[in-house]
């Protein structure tokens, strides 16, 4: 879910008739303190990242002179917030406010519509302000055959107790808000804070996110694709992944790191290990069989949807492109997709990568075959010598998922005595 | 060198070196080339080597599904005539700046 920088979401306001307060982005102090001088003090530095709680963490300060921007500019620019380095900063207009309201609209998945949600508790989590009953808050799913007209969205809100002038520009912002919605394919456009001003109602804070499938049909936002990975930037790895699903339709490769350092493992004792799954439920049942052997996949991977044999070549070869990983388990468990194409592809990467072995996997590696053709992609693993090597292991439609994982274990220890590593 | 060539959909290209096929007694590309319910982007062309089946624009358009059997069979039961080249320059990309680090995976990339 690609999510767009506040700069950027209040680009697309501003273009669709919302107002926000004046600035410019800057990434020195220098230009932070010209840009302050041209728009007039006081001003409010943000830092863009891509994370939440900004104010929380002090990514966001403001200055009423030259000195205090520069002072400020310094601080915030180079550090890291919530992980993220701060290398730009937005300078704006403070604005004075007379009261905050928070605006949504989200994709919602248990009304299979656009969630329309407005809460008069403006300018803190609306999950909190729901859970300490404060302020009141209104939602409606809108149609999007009607899409959200102002005199619906001003039926929606007309129960808050705010004034009537303050309601009626309120229904104004709700209905180009959901064109922003709509018109860039969002999952959420969000404003927290919506200010109240006397000059009417400014968007002081902008949250946009895209859908990921959507991101094609958007190259005027310059996005770069890659899978869900929460609050986080994608890898290099992931973003490599990503290419190629962009433009072949035919079965998935939905490839995210779960532990793209190997932190995650080292922290809590285990071994890092290449993971790929045809279907989710197997997926999740081999991953809880080989997390308390020990060992924790460094990415999850799903190649369902009878994708090509190339697309399982070039994903084999991300997988495998992992340094840190003593390992690598295949599962499948589908009766959906051709497993001797899928098999065709991984025979295709493993002898181009282990090339220099003879083709002969220098980690060991476990594959379940189980689902349509499972038996000739058994011929085929056996045709092309991948399962004569020692550190290979292939397992058939009667095989288990604890199995699995206990064959890998064993197999792992092996190669590890083999190694004289001591064994995990 | 005679050969056939096309491209596929999902970027790469395939190419025969037909000059080898001559004396290929198996001509395995061609029979492993079945999708089941779709017929064959390879044939045994007049002079008995394998030839697309289909104009290289529809095989270019997703005719040639990419299940890489001819590529194995070739591999396998033939003479090594036939390359199935897949680019991932983004993977590539990415095993060089890991090489660059002295991070890269020890695995003969």
């Amino acid at each position: 879910m690609p999510k767009l920088l506040e700069y950027r979401g209040k680009a697309l306001l501003r273009k669709a008739g919302i107002a926000t307060p004046d600035g410019r982005v800057v990434s020195t102090a220098g230009e932070a303190r010209s840009v302050a001088e041209a728009l007039g003090f006081p001003v409010a530095l943000k830092a863009q990242i891509l994370a939440g709680k900004r104010g929380l963490g002090g990514g966001i300060a403001f200055a009423n002179d030259g000195v205090e921007v520069e002072a400020a500019a310094q601080r915030l620019l180079g550090t890291s917030l919530y992980g993220w380095p701060v290398t730009e900063l937005l300078i704006e207009t403070k604005c004075p406010i007379l009261s905050e309201l928070y605006v949504a609209v989200i994709s919602d998945t248990a009304a299979r519509a656009p969630l329309m949600i407005v809460s008069t508790s403006g300018g803190v989590e609306i999950e909190q302000a729901a859970q300490a009953g404060t302020g009141t808050t209104v939602s409606a799913a809108v149609d999007m055959r009607r899409g959200a007209p102002a005199y619906w969205c001003l039926d929606v809100v007309r129960t808050l107790p705010l004034p009537e002038a303050t309601l009626v520009a309120l229904a104004g912002v709700l209905a180009r808000l959901y064109e922003v919605y709509r018109h860039n394919d969002c999952t959420i456009a969000e404003i927290n804070p919506l200010a109240v001003t006397e000059r009417g109602l400014i968007a002081l804070d902008a949250r946009i996110a895209i859908d990921d499938d959507a991101v094609f049909r958007h190259p005027e936002l310059e996005l770069e694709r890659s899978q869900e990975v929460g609050d986080r930037n994608a890898t290099a790895l992931e973003l490599a992944a990503a290419k190629i699903d962009e433009h072949d339709h035919r079965g998935s490769t939905h490839f995210v790191q779960i532990d793209p350092d190997g932190s995650l493992a080292k922290a809590q004792g285990k071994i890092s290990i290449g993971f790929d799954g045809i279907g989710t439920g197997v997926s999740m049942a081999v991953m809880d069989e080989l997390v308390p052997l020990g060992f924790l996949p460094m990415n999850f991977c799903d190649t369902s949807g009878n994708p090509t044999g190339s697309k399982l070549y070039r994903i084999t070869k991300a997988i495998l492109a992992q340094p840190l990983i003593e390992g690598y388990v295949f599962a499948s468990c589908l009766s959906s997709q051709q497993l001797d194409v899928t098999a065709r592809g991984i025979i295709k990467a493993f002898k181009e990568i282990f090339a220099p072995h003879g083709g002969a996997p220098t980690i060991p590696c476990v594959f379940s075959f189980r689902g349509a053709w499972d038996d000739v992609a058994l011929d085929l693993f056996h045709q092309h010598g991948i399962d004569a090597h020692p550190w290979v292991r292939i397992l058939g439609r009667d095989s288990t998922e604890r199995e699995l994982a206990q064959t890998f274990k064993d197999l792992h220890e092996r190669w590890r005595a083999a190694r004289g590593m001591a064994i995990a | 060198m005679k050969e056939v060539a096309w491209n596929v959909f999902s970027g790469g290209s395939v190419t025969i070196d037909l000059e080898r096929c001559v004396s290929c007694a198996t001509k395995a590309c061609v029979s492993a080339c079945n999708v089941p319910n779709l017929g064959s982007a390879l044939a045994l062309g007049p002079d008995g080597l394998p030839a697309l089946a289909i104009a290289p624009e529809r095989a270019a358009q997703g005719g040639c599904i990419e299940c890489l059997a001819c590529d194995l069979a070739c591999q396998s039961d033939g003479l090594g005539a036939l390359t199935f080249s897949l680019p991932t320059p983004e993977v590539d990309a990415y095993l060089d700046a890991l090489r660059v680090a002295g991070d890269a995976p020890g695995r003969g990339w």
